[in-house]
């Protein structure tokens, strides 16, 4: 073995993405790099979320510290099923724990990223970013760092027909699941003038609602948004019996 | 002297600390798992029996889709779409199967209806095992998301894709099948299976539509 191959599972997880996938797959000393890859998720996660409350600073801190790594690890719940079966469709015969260490793997070498690029954007929001640009500029890092994870996705597939669209359509996937999950357990952002902070708001629209609205508001169309209430149980046919839902609203 | 100038000699020829070389990975080995029971082998048939109890396996895993979609409004809805999700198998694989094995023999390919059939339930299988797959992923969507548009169109994207792959999965290995027949009788066979492409996703669609109520959101 070369003396100078990092073999500490942190050190995989940094520099050998196919090492990382060989070992998931080959299920070989899969226990320390599963721990390690969970504690970077909830470490790097907790620091990106912390800088996120930072913003607003006070409660928001601990909220958004905690809220980011419950977004990464239900994103990782949610999406390890269907990474499972689509490399099953795709003629690779994982069996469930090799993918969910390829998961867990994948995301712990994301949240590392998002544990490099908070310094980054906790400058940034430091040295006076508005709102909307601090939304834009985590957003585009929490995205980026998604992307990381393609690299040992696409490793843990192996050569042979499928293994692009797979990890593709894979991508795409994780990118909705993070983006709704993130959308669910909003605000991380708040602005320094809101009097109230809720722990999570209700729900309004979805992430892709919101891009779409967003867009069309861009360029002066201004859409009727749905604002009734999804609460479950008494709450909700409170909420139905108030109106039709339905309300014009302006810019955000 | 010699000797330290052999030692300098070999540490300058050791690799830097981060070079490393990255050999691609293969295919991983055929394991045997719930998910690649269902979707099965792409080469010989198991038997009718097998072939059945995949198809019934499509079926349930199908079914977890519609639990998933009936999650957003609850109670019998989760049982009236977990009974709609699998209905398209059952239709397609009931009308559309027995529909192209009996335009296959009539232009005299020599692929047998129980050949055809069982392409048919790994195609499922491949259908089933996705749309269980994407079922906890569509249940965030429907559950998070306020507007019913939103939510339909989640459901849409699952039953397309899972529909898309399974039908991809059979006709694949009926093409390799055909591959062995003269040209005039494959180009004839390539366009009575096109036709079943078309008249499955149709079939289904119309199928899904009628039985998922969910998709019915957010359009009057």
């Amino acid at each position: 073995m070369n003396a100078t191959m990092p073999d500490a599972p942190l050190a995989l997880l940094l520099r050998r993405p196919d090492e990382v996938a060989r070992r998931c797959r080959e299920d070989d000393r899969l226990r320390p790099l599963a721990a390690t890859s969970l504690g970077a998720i909830l470490v790097g996660a907790a620091a990106f979320g912390g800088t996120l409350g930072t913003f607003r600073g006070g409660h928001q801190i601990a909220f958004a510290a905690l809220k980011v790594p419950l977004a990464v690890t239900v994103t990782l719940a949610i999406t390890v099923p269907a990474f499972y079966a689509l490399a099953t469709a795709a003629g690779r015969t994982f069996s469930l724990r090799t993918s969910v260490a390829l998961v867990l793997a994948a995301l712990g070498r994301a949240s590392l990223l998002l544990l490099a690029t908070a310094p980054v954007l906790w400058l940034a929001i430091d040295l006076g970013l508005g709102y909307h640009a601090s939304a834009v500029l985590a957003a585009a890092l929490y995205a980026f760092a998604g992307a990381l994870a393609l690299s040992v996705l696409v490793r843990g597939l192996g050569e042979g027909r499928g293994r692009v669209a797979t990890a593709f359509a894979f991508v795409v996937l994780l990118a909705g699941v993070g983006a709704q999950t993130a959308w669910s357990l909003r605000p991380f952002l708040v602005r320094p003038t809101a009097t109230d902070v809720p722990f999570v708001r209700e729900t309004e629209g979805s992430f892709a609602d919101a891009v779409v609205k967003s867009m069309r508001s861009s360029v002066g169309i201004y859409d009727a948004v749905w604002t009734g209430s999804r609460a479950v149980g008494a709450a909700g046919e409170r909420a139905a019996d108030s109106g039709t839902g339905w309300t014009t609203r302006g810019e955000d | 002297m010699l000797e330290m100038e052999t030692a300098r000699t070999d540490t300058a020829a050791q690799p830097p600390l981060a070079t490393h070389t990255s050999t691609p990975l293969p295919l991983p080995p055929a394991t045997r798992t719930l998910a690649s029971s269902l979707v099965g082998p792409t080469g010989a048939d198991e038997g009718i029996a097998r072939e059945a109890a995949r198809f019934g396996g499509a079926l349930l895993a199908a079914g977890l889709l519609g639990v998933a979609l009936g999650t957003r409004d609850g109670g019998a809805s989760i049982a009236r779409h977990a009974l709609g999700a699998p209905a398209a198998l059952l239709v397609v694989g009931g009308v559309g199967v027995p529909a192209l094995c009996i335009a296959l023999s009539l232009l005299g390919v020599p692929v047998a209806p129980s050949r055809v059939v069982a392409l048919a339930s790994r195609g499922a299988g491949v259908t089933g095992v996705v749309l269980a797959g994407l079922a906890p992923a569509v249940a965030l969507f429907v559950v998070t998301s306020a507007a019913p548009g939103t939510a339909a169109v989640a459901a849409a994207i699952a039953l397309a894709t899972a529909g898309g792959l399974g039908l991809s999965r059979m006709l694949s290995c009926l093409a390799r099948d055909l591959d062995r027949v003269d040209s005039a009788t494959r180009g004839l066979a390539h366009v009575a299976v096109g036709g079943f492409a078309l008249f499955a996703a149709a079939l289904a669609a119309r199928v899904w539509w009628m039985a998922l109520p969910i998709l019915h959101g957010g359009v009057s």
